[in-house]
């Protein structure tokens, strides 16, 4: 650098002058495609996901009808829930039902993967016997279980007269232990193949080294299931209990096609208490705050999860 | 040896084709229900399983609803949303990938957090503005709240991430200019993904329930899952016309499922695992 003379130092300068600006150029001409590419998404993501979260939070702080004139109330929608025998109904028949479907769709999907992955005849037609139900639509499944619980015209009455289990009716869907019973039959009929799927490919991914290793220590098959094919699953498993309890907190259609929510509240969920509460009632600031709360719970919920089981992991 | 091994399979056999029987039994009935004169006795085995047969209660089903129509609003408004989500979240993440830029880990970490968010708990604030905007009981309520779905966005920013950037440093120096390297590089190359994606997409809008409930309640703008129980709800005795309506709302997705059961789970995996 030494060298250069006066001249020569000016010209370096005046050309990285003029290089840092083509680069200041080129950041900026980088930057804006960014955003060209983001934009539609961004766009769409702002409106329809950013904004109602924003302002369901602030319909939640206040108290009126839809589209006209809102009062600002404060934190009084909240507390009104607290004393809300009807929320905290909602609540815990939302929880008990994530505790009961959790651990019932886990179980029979790992069986069902089980079977499907140890090759036996037919395996192809197994799995899609396992999975077909996934594919209807949940108001035709829900029909299809009303027909098979109702009494007197109902399939599954009709099956257990005829084998003389029973002998006059059972009202499947109008006691409340019975209710939540089918609800929990229906869901798991329906979904228990997509749970399949994720634990098949699970299982897919062990490697048979570790079962023929087994096979030399003269394992059977109860060690073999416990010790390689269990743990090798961790993964699978966290994500089917995250997924499960998550669609278990957003259950609606099963109770509202299936029961209405009855015998009176004793099967409503808190989404369809939202929905009635907002599109009933036409409250949606109360609606709204209880909206919130089930966001909360669920996260609370999912942190527990990661917690519990990400972290046995390490 | 050989027979050791088939006695300790019967059990496993057994199981399987019992789940098998219980999981085809229901739609086993509903297709035959469905073919037993309007009004029959359905609920006797033994009168369910004999003849006479007709397809009346499918006749009944296309008089007295809007079957088709239903069908049509449930396919324009699948298909509309999954190719909107795919192209939308295949530039999204292209740009989250591959393009530095400032705000890139705000605006990753803004779209992740869309994760955590269930639609059910936003659907106030979404119901008002659709009301705002005149949109009820029209396709855009019914498809774009559904477009932006951050679950896209981070599928196919994590293939996008493993593909070389020699690839692209190749291309650039052809002269080619970012959209282009999009369009003929990473959307070829990610065809899988996009097909597992696009498959668990449809699937979701097809059973849609909660949100087109909201916002369709116009006969002509319903979708299937909502149309079938408010059409069913008019029939409270008869079995055979209500499960020809699921039938015939049904058979779409089965024939759907019939020819592409290999990649639909295979999509289902690829997308729940990742």
């Amino acid at each position: 650098m030494q060298k250069l003379t006066d001249v020569e130092a000016n010209d370096t300068q005046k050309k990285e002058m003029k290089l840092s600006k083509i680069k200041k150029r080129e950041i900026w001409k980088t930057n804006l495609t960014a955003w060209l590419f983001l934009l539609p998404f961004v766009l769409l993501y702002l409106i329809f996901m950013v904004y109602p979260i924003v302002e369901g939070f602030i319909i939640s702080l206040t108290t009126g009808g839809f589209g006209g004139d809102r009062e600002f109330v404060g934190l009084s929608n909240y507390m009104t829930m607290l004393t809300d025998a009807y929320f905290w109904e909602a609540l815990w028949n939302t929880v008990l039902f994530v505790l009961i479907s959790t651990p019932s769709i886990v179980v029979l999907g790992l069986l069902m993967a089980l079977l499907v992955n140890i090759g036996l005849k037919g395996t192809t037609f197994i799995r899609a016997a396992f999975f077909v139900p996934y594919m209807l639509s949940i108001s035709v499944m829900a029909s299809i279980f009303v027909f098979i619980f109702q009494p007197y015209t109902g399939l599954l009455n009709e099956i257990l007269r005829s084998i003389g289990l029973i002998d006059g009716e059972i009202f499947w869907l109008g006691e409340t232990a019975l209710a939540w019973l089918s609800i929990l039959i229906a869901t798991l009929w329906w979904t228990v193949g997509f749970n399949m799927v994720l634990f098949l490919a699970g299982l897919q991914d062990i490697s048979e080294e570790w079962y023929e290793a087994a096979d030399m220590d003269g394992a059977n098959a109860w060690q073999k299931f416990w010790h390689i094919t269990l743990p090798s699953l961790r993964g699978v498993l966290t994500l089917v209990v995250i997924l499960q309890s998550v669609a278990s907190f957003k259950l609606f259609g099963q109770p509202w096609l299936m029961t209405g929510g009855g015998p009176g509240t004793s099967t409503r969920p808190l989404v369809q208490y939202i929905y009635e509460l907002g599109f009933r009632n036409w409250n949606p600031g109360y609606a709204s705050a209880v909206s919130y709360v089930l966001f909360l719970v669920m996260m609370i919920f999912a942190f527990i999860q990661y917690k519990l089981l990400i972290k046995k992991e390490d | 040896m050989k027979n050791k091994v088939r006695s300790t399979r019967l059990p496993a056999y057994i199981a399987a084709y019992g789940l098998v029987a219980i999981m085809l039994i229901p739609i086993v009935w509903m297709f035959w229900v469905s073919f037993k004169p309007i009004n029959s006795i359905v609920t006797v085995i033994g009168e369910l399983l004999t003849p006479p047969y007709t397809m009346e209660s499918y006749v009944r089903v296309q008089e007295s609803s809007m079957i088709w129509r239903w069908t049509i609003n449930s396919v324009i408004v699948g298909v509309i949303q999954t190719a909107g989500t795919l192209l939308l979240s295949s530039l999204a993440a292209f740009a989250i990938s591959r393009i530095p830029f400032k705000g890139k880990t705000f605006i990753f970490l803004l779209i992740l957090a869309g994760l955590m968010v269930p639609v059910e708990a936003t659907i106030v604030p979404l119901y008002e503005m659709i009301v705002q905007l005149g949109w009820v009981n029209s396709y855009p309520a019914l498809i774009l709240p559904g477009i932006a779905l951050p679950l896209g966005v981070l599928i196919l920013k994590q293939f996008y991430d493993g593909i070389p950037n020699d690839l692209m440093e190749a291309a650039k120096i052809d002269g080619a200019n970012l959209l282009r390297i999009w369009w003929s590089i990473f959307l070829p190359l990610s065809r899988t993904s996009m097909a597992a994606l696009a498959i668990f997409i449809f699937v979701q809008s097809w059973n849609n329930f909660l949100w087109p409930l909201l916002v369709a309640n116009d006969q002509s703008m319903m979708t299937l899952p909502v149309a079938i129980p408010t059409f069913q709800s008019s029939f409270t005795t008869d079995l055979t016309v209500p499960m020809a309506a699921n039938v015939l709302a049904s058979i779409p997705a089965l024939i759907f499922f019939l020819i592409f059961q290999k990649q639909i789970i295979k999509g289902i995996a690829m997308t729940g695992i990742k």
